[in-house]
């Protein structure tokens, strides 16, 4: 476990574990009844119609907690002007940048550290630790007296928060490559080359995979947050203007957005893992 | 001699890099390698927190930020704790129904939800706290329902059929097994509350840490944006030091197999 504590105080991906939803919606294969398929749905639908319903009972202030149509309906407005798909182009962009270029560093980075040079690596940790620790959001204000309000202090935002999880879990997933399989590859003959891309590779991938997931729920988190203090354009822009303005729907918009957004992003990741994973063998619990 | 050399390794390998990182920064500093007007120096850091230390800021700004945090906290494992003991023991069929939404909940970003917090409770303490307490009772509440589920049946069955009541149940079986998921969710959630504490006073306060260093940088005042900084690294050590102990002296015996890191 010495690998995955890495991180120490640092923020959990708040809720990620409820993800065990597709285990709970029955395993593959197995032949669901329509309700039981449905039944996941069942609370957010609730959910949604007692958000509609509570303004016109009474319940809630419309001023302040819109029905959940008059979000709907300002959504599609959005779509229509094309401004929210620009919005979510922009943020898109700019964790993908971001993301891509904390794995460009962290990944080879962290395998030759760790595969070449176990001692320095040893040496280095704590510092990592420390520097991963430092909240980026108090790095914020330095970061824009450093590079500005562009772009680029953006992009250095994200990757500074998901570099830290790629680089630390990629060290210790090349650490815990088992040894054993080294020694058989080398003993049936394969050269270091071979036993690099065909052990050590597949055997941190794992890990690897791990800290992406760590670091791109980060890099959305703060990716939200950098462009609410700055800027122009996307789905944090969306609801820091829509509240300067005072315009309520429009915060629920982009709340809501941001949310499908990042469950669409996790998906997505958790499919490519499947995908290029999919030698692991399955270990059922 | 044997054993000052092992001690001497380990503290090289503890806190080695940290001294050669201070010690190179410092020397950039001094050489004029890094401009002074964006980096300041370690000594520079060290003197301004001593004199925060002693005009009794530093103080002030720690005690509103942790207490802050503490709340939301404290709140967070109130509902969390029970929530999750129901969701996961006593109701699973309704856990199916609402784990989905739990976790599209979870999913809300809580700076985006700061501005709804904002409209729904002013710009007061409580939309502080209520943000925090929002990010920090998904790792409470999910490592509890986990927590519960990991109890072993039989000795659920055992008990029952010993004659315990509901309430011992609870108390020797039930919490006793369960608690070392309950510390990882909590160890988790204090750490994210003080994280995001940051956001929400730089976002909307007037005193507290995260305040102090958004004021720095408003000011320009560099050497304070580098305390801040570093105090809030400290105090986030601190806190999940001070969990992973109460969690080996309280829990120690049992290991969680699964817990989230």
């Amino acid at each position: 476990m010495s690998g995955v504590s890495t991180r120490g105080p640092a923020f959990s991906t708040a809720g990620a574990g409820f993800s065990t939803v597709d285990r709970v919606q029955g395993v593959k294969g197995e032949d669901l009844s329509f309700n039981r398929r449905v039944m996941s749905w069942y609370g957010i639908i609730a959910f949604l119609l007692l958000w509609q319903l509570a303004p016109f009972v009474g319940l809630t202030d419309r001023r302040f907690l819109p029905p959940v149509s008059d979000i709907v309906l300002d959504a599609l407005k959005l779509v229509l002007n094309g401004e929210l798909f620009l919005h979510i182009a922009s943020s898109c962009q700019r964790v993908l940048i971001g993301l891509f270029l904390a794995l460009l560093v962290a990944v080879p980075l962290g395998v030759s550290l760790s595969g070449l040079l176990p001692r320095v690596t040893k040496f280095v940790k704590p510092l990592l630790v420390f520097l991963g620790n430092i909240n980026p959001f108090a790095l914020f204000p330095l970061f824009i007296l450093l590079f500005g309000v562009g772009e680029v202090a953006k992009l250095a935002i994200i990757f500074w928060s998901s570099v830290f999880p790629i680089l630390n879990f990629t060290i210790y997933g090349v650490s815990q490559v088992d040894p054993l399989l080294i020694k058989a590859a080398r003993g049936m003959g394969a050269g270091e080359r071979e036993i690099f891309w065909k052990v050590v590779i597949p055997g941190a991938l794992p890990a690897v995979f791990t800290g992406f997931k760590l670091g791109a729920t980060t890099a959305f988190l703060f990716l939200i947050a950098a462009e609410m203090l700055s800027a122009n354009s996307g789905l944090g822009y969306l609801v820091h203007n829509a509240s300067m303005n005072y315009y309520i729907p429009r915060i629920y918009v982009g709340v809501l957005g941001i949310a499908i957004l990042g469950m669409g992003f996790t998906q997505l990741i958790n499919k490519a893992e499947k995908i290029i994973l999919g030698y692991r063998e399955e270990v059922k619990v | 001699m044997t054993a000052i050399h092992d001690f001497l390794t380990r503290a090289f390998y503890k806190c080695g890099s940290l001294v050669l990182f201070v010690l190179l920064w410092q020397l950039a500093c001094s050489t004029g390698l890094a401009p002074e007007t964006f980096v300041a120096s370690p000594a520079v850091i060290v003197k301004t927190l001593w004199i925060y230390l002693w005009d009794g800021s530093l103080y002030k700004h720690s005690v509103i930020s942790l207490s802050r945090a503490f709340t939301g906290f404290a709140l967070a494992t109130l509902v969390g704790v029970p929530l999750g003991f129901l969701l996961g023991g006593w109701f699973k069929s309704f856990e199916r129904i609402i784990g989905p939404l739990l976790y599209f909940l979870a999913q809300f970003n809580p700076f985006a939800l700061f501005s709804v917090f904002l409209l729904l409770f002013g710009i007061g303490e409580f939309s502080k706290v209520a943000m925090i307490f929002w990010v920090s009772i998904w790792p409470v509440l999910y490592n509890a329902s986990l927590g519960i589920r990991s109890v072993d049946p039989a000795q659920v069955k055992v008990a029952r059929s010993l004659g315990s009541s509901k309430f011992t149940l609870l108390w020797k079986i039930v919490i006793p097994s369960s608690a070392a998921y309950l510390f990882a969710g909590l160890r988790l959630s204090a750490g994210t509350a003080f994280f995001m504490l940051i956001p929400a006073e730089m976002m909307g306060a007037s005193r507290g840490l995260g305040w102090l260093i958004i004021n720095a940088q408003v000011n320009y005042l560099i050497p304070r944006l580098y305390a801040g900084t570093l105090v809030i690294v400290i105090f986030g050590f601190l806190i999940d030091y001070l969990f992973r102990f109460l969690e080996w002296r309280l829990v120690g015996w049992k290991r969680p197999e699964a817990a989230l890191s």
